[in-house]
């Protein structure tokens, strides 16, 4: 089964005088309430344009309250570019350029989506990573 | 203003056959307020443990579920991290952690804990920790 593995550190030497900052986490993604690992993966990048107005990043087609992951990274060095990301209709931050995030995603209902949008002119490149335990492939249109 | 380094690293040798190992890493410039590493106890009542309090600014904020109740009773209860507007982020199982930039399109709305499908007396200790971006 596969294991994957998430760790963030996060440091800074000069935030509180005398008192560096040291913080460490590191989590095994597992599927809910097992030891067995996720292994859907979807990893890719793309490109972000304010015409191209909000995108789904990936719909929820999951199950109910089961454990998923999405890593997201704004990979634009202009410091203008920042990508608005939220869950359906609700905004949960800003991303900015070299900017990423890492957070569980539960796919509490198919009115959870993950959406992008880039809220200035320009080109943002993005790359991004979902875990999943389960997922339901969208119904073909096929006649 | 302060830097702040957050690094994220994903790794499995055994998810693919094309080993999945890679690292991300930022600086960012941070100011006050911000609330180095912490612990609080959340509680059926979102509004009883808010952890970044109301602003209109974006704050790299950090929350692991630590898998107790007060450091040393295990539990497995969800723990929600939602505005205080009870618009939920994200949900952390047992030893969960999230780090993203939070930023609420309304103004003046912080960031709370609120334990899964509780009852009254059920607690989760969570780690976290905020920085305000400059």
């Amino acid at each position: 089964m596969a294991t994957t593995t998430a760790t963030v550190n996060i440091t800074s030497q000069d935030l509180t005088p005398g008192m560096p900052l040291n913080i460490n986490a590191s989590s095994t993604l597992m599927q809910t309430g097992t030891t067995t690992g996720l292994e859907l993966m979807d990893i890719g990048a793309g490109q972000l344009t304010q015409a191209s107005g909000t995108d789904a990043l990936h719909e929820a087609l999951g199950t109910l309250d089961t454990a998923n992951y999405v890593y997201i990274c704004n990979n634009s060095t202009n410091t203008d570019h920042y990508m608005v990301i939220g869950i359906h209709d609700t905004i949960m931050g800003h991303l900015g350029s070299g900017e990423w995030m890492f957070m569980p995603w539960n796919m509490g209902d198919t009115d959870a989506e993950i959406f992008i949008e880039a809220e200035t002119s320009g080109t943002i490149d993005y790359t991004y990573a979902i875990f999943k335990s389960t997922y339901t492939l969208p119904a073909s249109d096929k006649a | 203003m302060a830097t702040l380094t957050p690094t994220l690293t994903l790794v499995s040798t055994d998810a693919t056959s094309d080993e999945l190992n890679f690292s991300v890493t930022d600086e960012l410039t941070v100011k006050a307020p911000s609330q180095s590493i912490s612990t609080v106890i959340a509680t059926a009542t979102g509004s009883h443990t808010i952890i970044v309090p109301a602003s209109t600014v974006i704050a790299y904020l950090y929350v692991r579920h630590t898998g107790t109740t007060n450091g040393s009773s295990s539990t497995t209860k969800q723990v929600d991290v939602e505005f205080t507007t009870d618009e939920a982020i994200a949900r952390l199982s047992a030893g969960e952690w999230l780090f993203m930039p939070v930023y609420h399109a309304e103004a003046d709305v912080g960031v709370q804990l609120h334990v899964q499908h509780s009852s009254p007396s059920d607690e989760v200790q969570m780690e976290y920790a905020f920085f305000t971006k400059s």
